[in-house]
């Protein structure tokens, strides 16, 4: 498509090119997400699932045991 | 490809939680034993469910010192055995299949859950140390009685657990003049012997007899009742063996109306 | 520099006509998943319970097969005119695939909502009770499944008229670069190809002959297992359309450009690649699969998160641009500088936030192992009611408050109460799904109309199941509000006539363009065999090891009616009497 910048809306913005983008807040953000996702993850696994016993531990091969 | 740096370290931490979640479930497999349910357990035409020598007469069988086998039959809207009672610190292994549709087999409160699909058998072993009472569910849909498919599953202390099975066989009626045998059969599950007692009561009386049963087997214990000591007419008796009792009634007497042993119905004297 | 409708007054057509039949169907599916939240909580149950599976199955089917899919034909159908700046090559092709897609759908519909009404003549015995997964042996009339066909049959008579404009355009552009919303309209496409192959086969070889008589058994787990081939994919085909609005529309609604279009493109070949052999993650407690293929699917789910990693970086850094734009400054305080104001903006802002956590869930469901904590246990509706029901559903509700004006040269009609309808979605979302998730973890189970059982109770640990049902059916009821507001806005706006709006149907250009992509990402035809090589390798040996233990067919394996007419009273007489008690 034909290429188009700023539109209609008033705007007191200014333009930040490629070069002078520095996304920090996006870092910060997403470094807060991965944080959260780690504790969540080991919480979930270590102390929900794993808390939740009994688990099942695998098929036993008996005499009688298998059809 | 322009990446900008930050992006990169995001790169990289999203390649290390990718990993870092690969790596739990692997541990929880392969250092924890935690294993999932598979095609171990083999097949089974719906229709061969009834005559199968173990889905034929669902439920615990005992295989090993502290092993169990449990045989599940999942149907709408239930499942047979409704109620399993298996001793504390055991290990059990569940063979669940479905004679019609998909269901679940789901210890709730528990991560003994598994997929029932009919044609297939699901084989799960899980470890129950606490006696606790379970309920168990049905999570698959399965028509209009899906939310009544319900089970419960016991696990019991260890003096309070056994395999025992008692049936009994009587007459309905005696003669006067003779003999009713009560025989008690009483079976044993377990893989140890059976000592205990075979008590009957009829009438006034209380006969016991102490019997042991061997692992795995059954063994007949029969009483002689003499009908003359009990009198005419109808006596109730209650044959118990631990905490199991089978009762019924025992006609004493000639029956008027009907054959006697002279042959000969009518009176003329 | 103009409005779409003015560029395209046709497609513009036929975008409105697909977008007003999505809301019809979200409409009932909406009513009927407050039904739900009320009738399984035991607030307020006005049917016999049998008839929640058939509220269920509309629910689901409706809303996740209709709404969702004849939207993100619009949204495609915008995307590839606008971007390629021509029309469609042959509007009849358009208006036939629209018109396979409504057939079918109508189809589908009747045979769902003939279920509420029993015994009545014809209509009644036409019932598909089936839930959305339509398992064997449960089995619907053969008119459900021929829905089903000829409306997926549409989406692939859909995909060729896009790539058929797309072939006509590159004859004229023959070095030029695919523009990236037709580059995601394409990728996405040949993923739903792909994908449906899987439960085509299932329905057209299996389930349809059965249900008309013509093959006596099936194999329960392989119809089972090609229904989840399909499965997974098809939450993609939602996604994929979200994610373009919020590579293509966020950036530029929050007064920014798109961080980086290589990136984007590299997050929808992922799509393409990995989002059909992993369907085997949806059977992680089914007997009859190997561990080993089990754990094959886990890596390849888990992989496929990178693809969602990366769009959140993508995204949410395109709208820090804007907001830096427009004066934002400091780590964290440049949110306030985005337009909140504005529902398009605010809607997808919020959805992107939920997916966040959703995302987590799903991180959960992917693990092999820890399965057996939520499999078929309500965590999983919690799961994706947040990614459908939130990341796709109130993008697509939010991007219609900038499409629909872009459709009609109508403005739209009062954005405080939009902006109001996404944050009340979202906060009712929070309660219901938040509840859910629990009441997952403590054992309480999904798709049943009465999670009360005779001889045991759920342990909520902290707080209790009481609790629980109330946040079920607040965050329902406030859904439900939402959806109200949103119906109210859509119409205005739809009626607005003379109000005068003059917003171009443009995309501001990415700071880092499609120059800066590496060509071989252009290059479809090494992608979608890499990901057919992909799916053969997951699949061929599970499907293998199915049909050699237990037959193609299976053993002996019956139809099942799940809810047969003699066992309900019909819904409607119920209801009737409810009402008329109620009014006397």
């Amino acid at each position: 498509m034909s290429s188009a910048t700023e539109q209609t809306e008033a705007d007191t913005s200014h333009e930040i090119g490629h070069d002078e983008y520095d996304p920090i807040g996006t870092l910060t953000l997403i470094g807060l997400y991965f944080v959260v996702l780690v504790l969540m993850w080991f919480y979930t696994y270590f102390i929900e699932f794993l808390g939740n016993d009994p688990t099942v531990i695998g098929s036993v091969v008996t005499a009688g045991g298998i059809v | 490809m322009n990446i900008h740096t930050y992006e990169k370290f995001w790169l990289i931490g999203a390649m290390v939680l990718i990993v870092a979640f690969i790596a739990t479930v692997t541990y929880g497999a392969a250092g924890l034993g935690i294993a999932m349910v598979d095609d171990e357990g083999g097949t089974i035409a719906p229709d061969e469910i009834g005559d199968h020598d173990k889905f034929g007469d669902p439920g615990v069988h005992q295989v090993g010192e502290n092993e169990y086998d449990v045989y599940v039959h999942a149907y709408t809207f239930g499942y047979s055995p409704d109620t399993i009672e298996i001793p504390e610190n055991s290990e059990v292994t569940f063979y669940v299949t479905s004679s019609d549709v998909t269901h679940s087999f789901t210890v709730v409160g528990t991560n003994v859950n598994t997929m029932v699909i009919p044609g297939e058998i699901a084989e799960i072993t899980a470890q129950f140390d606490e006696p606790e009472e379970y309920g168990i569910l049905c999570n698959e849909y399965c028509g209009f009685g899906h939310h009544d498919m319900e089970a419960e599953l016991h696990v019991v202390p260890e003096t309070e657990f056994d395999l025992t099975e008692l049936a009994v066989d009587a007459p309905d009626e005696v003669d006067t003049d003779d003999q009713a045998q009560v025989t008690a059969s009483v079976t044993n599950g377990m893989l140890e012997d059976l000592d205990t007692t075979v008590t009957l009561e009829i009438g006034n009386e209380t006969v016991e007899e102490d019997v042991t049963v061997a692992g795995d087997s059954s063994e007949d214990v029969t009483f002689a009742v003499d009908a003359s000591t009990l009198g005419d007419g109808d006596h109730d008796w209650t044959v118990t063996v631990d905490d199991y009792t089978e009762s019924d009634q025992l006609t004493v007497g000639t029956d008027d109306d009907g054959d006697s042993d002279d042959g000969d119905t009518t009176e003329e004297e | 520099m103009s409005t779409y409708v003015d560029n395209f007054p046709e497609e513009a057509a036929i975008v409105r006509k697909a977008f007003y039949t999505s809301f019809v169907f979200l409409a009932l599916g909406g009513v009927f998943g407050l039904i739900q939240t009320l009738h399984r909580t035991d607030f307020l149950r006005f049917m016999d319970s049998a008839d929640y599976y058939t509220v269920l199955t509309a629910h689901g089917v409706f809303l996740v097969i209709a709404f969702t899919i004849f939207f993100l034909v619009g949204v495609f159908t915008w995307a590839v005119t606008t971007s390629l700046d021509r029309g469609l090559e042959d509007l009849r092709l358009t208006k036939l695939w629209f018109g396979l897609m409504s057939a079918g759908g109508l189809a589908a519909a009747i045979t769902i909502l003939s279920g509420f009404v029993g015994d009545a003549p014809i209509l009644g015995a036409l019932d598909a009770d089936v839930l959305f997964t339509f398992y064997t042996p449960l089995e619907a009339h053969p008119l459900f499944y021929i829905g089903l066909v000829v409306f997926v049959i549409g989406t692939w008579v859909a995909g060729a008229d896009w790539i058929r404009t797309w072939w006509s355009w590159r004859k004229d552009n023959p070095n030029e670069r695919i523009p990236l919303p037709t580059f995601m309209v394409i990728t996405t496409m040949i993923m739903w190809y792909i994908a449906t192959l899987g439960v085509a086969i299932a329905i057209i070889v299996f389930i349809l002959p059965w249900s008309l008589g013509l093959v006596e058994s099936v194999n329960p787990l392989l119809t089972r297992t090609l229904f989840w081939y399909f499965g997974h994919p098809v939450v993609y085909f939602w996604l994929m359309p979200a994610y373009m609005m919020w590579y293509l529309l966020l950036p530029k609604l929050a007064g920014g450009r798109l961080f980086s279009d290589p990136l984007a493109r590299v997050v929808f070949v992922l799509f393409l690649l990995l989002s059909t052999p992993v369907g085997i993650h949806h059977q992680y407690l089914d007997p009859g699969i190997s561990e080993g293929f089990k754990f094959i699917a886990m890596t390849n789910t888990m992989f496929l998160l990178l693809p969602s990693f990366l769009t959140a970086f993508t995204v949410v850094a395109s709208m820090e641009h804007g907001a830096r734009q427009n004066g934002g400054t400091g780590y964290l305080s440049w949110l306030g500088a985005l337009p909140w104001r504005d529902p398009a903006f605010t809607g997808m802002a919020l959805a992107g936030l939920m997916f966040a956590a959703g995302g987590f869930s799903g991180m959960v469901n992917a693990g092999m192992n820890i399965n057996y904590l939520v499999h078929n246990s309500l965590w999983v509706p919690g799961h994706f009611h947040l990614t459908v029901g939130t990341a796709v559903a109130l993008t697509f509700m939010a991007g219609a408050y900038w499409f629909l004006p872009q459709l009609t040269g109508n403005k739209l009609w009062s954005r405080p109460l939009a902006v109001g309808q996404t944050v009340i979605w979202f906060i009712g979302m929070s309660f219901m799904s938040n509840a859910m998730h629990r009441a997952g973890l403590i054992g309480m189970p999904r798709r049943t109309a009465e999670p009360q059982y005779e001889n045991f109770g759920f342990d909520a640990g902290v707080g209790s199941v009481a609790e629980l049902d109330a946040q079920i059916a607040l965050g329902g009821a406030l859904l439900t509000v939402s959806l109200l507001l949103f119906f109210v806005v859509i119409a205005m706006t739809a009626f607005n006539g003379d109000s005068d709006y003059t917003e171009s149907n443009s995309i501001p250009t990415p700071l880092s363009g499609p120059e800066d992509a590496p060509q071989v990402l252009d290059n479809l035809k090494l992608w979608t065999i890499l990901a057919i090589v992909l799916v053969i390798i997951a699949y061929s040996l599970p499907l293998a090891s199915i049909i050699d233990g237990r037959g193609l067919f299976g053993p002996g394996i019956e139809p099942f009616d799940p809810i047969p007419f003699s066992v309900v009273s019909t819904t409607l007489e119920l209801t009737a009497e409810h009402v008329t008690g109620v009014i006397r």
